[in-house]
């Protein structure tokens, strides 16, 4: 069997597994990721201004967006190692309802790649995508290929009352671009 | 340098004579029509007197005009090779800005003359264009002998061949090669080279490519020779890092190191010894600053942050770093150590630009320890700790002193803080102001207000922003070029960026500026300019400075900023005045 067939066939096995390995690190994370520290790492003065609207000033908000330090570390540590599990670069991010605002949900913590199929660049917080409250509803895990050459894996988060307090979204890409996000 | 209208015929300029040739001066623009577009600007002339030092950049503009759809022959005669005087002619391309509904010239397209075109240009499709304007500069080398020269403008239109005379006084003084402030052009990544660039960016391997780091050079080239400085930042708000803007590393603890300098040599190599520049007029020069790679994600892994590791991983690198920058000799350039996240972008817990919080401020006091740990006492080599600056910076000023020893400060709020001047100076700090770019609907005066304000208010610089986003389509539907001062060369063949008109304006304001450094003063700038003097160019304090930035919000800080009215309209002949009188310095000068 010549090179060019055995790059062919491990090639196919791999898309042909999916999301597998993005499934494993977000069935990982749903255990690993602590719900009661993820809920103090927006400050209380921050989600205050959250939904706010200043005619005068659109980035009221964002201007105040504050995080607890040791919490927002203590995570974003963990969504690292997470992400060590990905057989291939990925990212794992975070994201919260605004208890202020169910309807609204926020990414929390990105990580390096910036990549994310729900997140439009520079939001503070945003619609919440029906993928996502599927799974802050229901508690399974979905895959998600919305945009071209993306996938992610959404997983629910707990916190120790088991109740479901955010989600992951485990994501890849199948070519990235060493140059995206560089901005 | 000046234009001299010939009053006798400027009242022929509205009149479509057949193949007629009008010109302006460098500060005002032609519209699709040959009309000048600033209001209350001095109409156009048959004749171009242009003065200038040696050492510098004389401009002006000619339009061609026919009376009806057909074809033309623009020609500049050469100046006699013994002067030195070198002239390069642009094709003004208009831009259609749909908010301002109106065209507006602004991108260069550099052009040899004999040129031959036709009204309307059917490239730029604008709908009963009649008259076709060209930027013309004449390069006075410094060696070149004070007196006059004058080479011929012709145009063969409409079946008729009509002509001016440009003359050039070339001045006795000549133009400083240092500015008087360091105009900054900021831009990120490099990954809109491929929407910028399609023709060249899509082929297979351009990022590996030659190519690609011609591309980058070639933008550094142009805000050189304009006599600006270019900054292109190297990584994202997440902490990845454009594999050109760093070396590669591998390894992690304490086997991280620095793996292979090869993209970043070819990227920053010419540019640190100034090679880059060889075949510019102002000559080679290393660029005075750059950023850094370094963020909070490299070269030390924020996994390990708060840990041994992620000591032991900057270190370890950073001191690699110096080690290859000292060895190379790279020790003319800033290198900055530049922190641009933010919170709202949710990559780090902290503020690295604008820091609101007075807390973040333990982050910037642990990497300048990092530092300290990583560069040996004494080491040639120029590494900065800059800070870009709003909220809280008279309290980081205070608080920050020998930390952070480069400060970008928001212009408008730093003019309420006159007093903390003289101690960042004291203390060597440099101390820039940051702030937007005039887009193409403003008066092209207005170019030269920020040059003017850094000078006037004593600190080293000033940061546009962004100036290489011209937006999705600047050719047909113009966002108003307010983060732009440069046009990708794509679509007429040229592999590297264009000049736009207000960059022109820019560079001329700079070598005036340099003369008036030299030989002026900033009083009579200020009061040519808009009528100021120096003290109001700075904003009183207001009542919100002595509140707390926590309760503050840009409406608050947009009431506090109030400024004279002087600065409300400054007209169109505002820098033709201060050039007058820098003119006038130069020509006194021995």
């Amino acid at each position: 069997m010549s090179a060019r067939w055995i790059l062919a066939l491990t090639s196919w096995l791999a898309a042909a597994q999916g999301p597998g390995p993005l499934e494993q690190t977000a069935r990982t994370a749903s255990v690993m990721v602590d719900g009661d520290v993820c809920l103090r790492i927006e400050t209380a003065r921050s989600k205050s201004f959250a939904t706010m609207k200043d005619p005068r000033d659109p980035w009221r908000n964002a201007d105040n967006y504050d995080v607890d330090d040791e919490a927002f570390i203590r995570t974003k540590k963990t969504l690292m190692r997470l992400a060590k599990l990905c057989d291939s670069a990925c990212d794992v991010n975070l994201w919260m309802p605004l208890a202020s605002d169910p309807g609204r949900i926020q990414v929390v913590i990105r990580n390096v790649h910036e990549m994310s199929q729900f997140w439009p660049w520079g939001a503070l917080n945003q619609e919440m995508p029906p993928e996502m409250k599927a799974v802050l509803t229901n508690g399974q895990r979905m895959t998600v290929r919305k945009k071209p050459g993306m996938i992610s894996v959404l997983a629910p988060v707990y916190d120790s009352l088991g109740d479901i307090v955010g989600l992951v979204e485990v994501v890849s890409q199948t070519k990235p671009d060493p140059r995206e996000n560089v901005k | 340098m000046k234009l001299s209208l010939c009053a006798a015929l400027c009242g022929l300029w509205t009149i479509a004579a057949a193949g007629e040739l009008t010109a302006l001066a460098d500060s005002m623009r032609f519209d699709a029509s040959g009309m000048v577009i600033e209001a209350g600007a001095s109409p156009p002339s048959r004749s171009i007197e242009l003065e200038g030092a040696r050492g510098g950049y004389v401009s002006c503009q000619v339009a061609v005009k026919l009376a009806r759809p057909g074809g033309y022959r623009l020609s500049v005669d050469a100046f006699p090779v013994a002067s030195g005087l070198e002239t390069d002619v642009y094709r003004e391309w208009l831009h259609w800005v749909p908010a301002a509904k109106r065209h507006y010239p602004d991108a260069l397209i550099p052009v040899r003359t004999p040129y031959s075109g036709t009204l309307p240009d059917p490239d730029n499709r604008v709908a009963g264009q009649t008259a076709q304007a060209f930027w013309i500069d004449v390069w006075i080398p410094e060696r070149a002998r004070p007196g006059a020269y004058a080479v011929t403008v012709r145009l063969n239109g409409d079946g008729t061949e009509s002509s001016m005379p440009l003359r050039v006084r070339v001045l006795p003084g000549a133009i400083p090669a240092d500015d008087a402030v360091a105009i900054d052009h900021n831009s990120y990544g490099t990954s809109w080279f491929s929407s910028q660039y399609p023709k060249l960016a899509l082929a297979p391997g351009f990022y590996d490519s030659e190519q690609f780091y011609e591309l980058i050079h070639a933008y550094h080239r142009l805000f050189y020779e304009h006599r600006g400085v270019f900054h292109q930042l190297g990584y994202g708000h997440g902490g990845k890092v454009g594999p050109e803007f760093a070396p590669r590393l591998e390894g992690s603890g304490k086997t991280r190191r620095i793996a292979d300098w090869t993209a970043y040599d070819r990227h920053y190599g010419p540019l640190f010894d100034g090679s880059a520049f060889a075949r510019t007029r102002r000559g080679p020069r290393p660029v005075p600053f750059a950023y850094l790679p370094v963020n909070p994600e490299w070269p030390a892994s924020f996994l390990w942050w708060g840990e041994a590791g992620y000591e032991r991983e900057f270190v370890n690198v950073m001191s690699a770093m110096e080690g290859h920058f000292r060895e190379k000799g790279w020790t003319q350039t800033r290198l900055e150590l530049f922190f641009n996240h933010k919170k709202r972008y949710k990559g780090f817990p902290w503020d690295g630009d604008e820091a609101r919080f007075a807390r973040d401020y333990a982050y910037m006091k642990e990497y300048a320890r990092l530092m300290r740990a990583a560069v040996p006492a004494g080491s040639p080599v120029k590494f900065v700790f800059r800070a870009d600056v709003s909220w809280t910076m008279e309290r980081q000023f205070r608080e920050l002193a020998g930390v952070v020893n480069f400060w970008v400060c928001g212009g408008g709020m730093f003019s309420w803080y006159r007093e903390a001047l003289p101690a960042l100076k004291q203390r060597g700090d440099i101390v820039w102001i940051y702030g937007g770019t005039p887009p193409v609907s403003e008066p092209l005066s207005h170019m030269a207000t920020d040059p003017l304000r850094t000078w006037q208010m004593g600190v080293d610089g000033f940061v546009r922003w962004q100036t290489v986003d011209p937006g999705p389509d600047p050719w047909f539907q113009s966002n108003g070029g307010g983060e732009t001062l440069v046009y990708p060369g794509d679509r007429f063949g040229v592999r590297g960026p264009l000049a736009s008109i207000r960059l022109k304006a820019e560079r001329n304001a700079l070598q005036d500026l340099a003369v008036l450094k030299a030989l002026g003063s900033r009083e009579e700038a200020a009061r040519r300019f808009n009528g100021t003097i120096p003290d109001e160019w700075w904003t009183a304090r207001p009542a919100i400075a002595d509140t707390d930035p926590d309760d503050w919000s840009n409406a608050t800080i947009d009431d506090a900023e109030v400024r004279s009215p002087k600065f409300a309209n400054i007209d169109a002949d505002a820098w033709k005045r201060v050039r007058e009188y820098a003119m006038r310095l130069a020509g006194e000068a021995h």
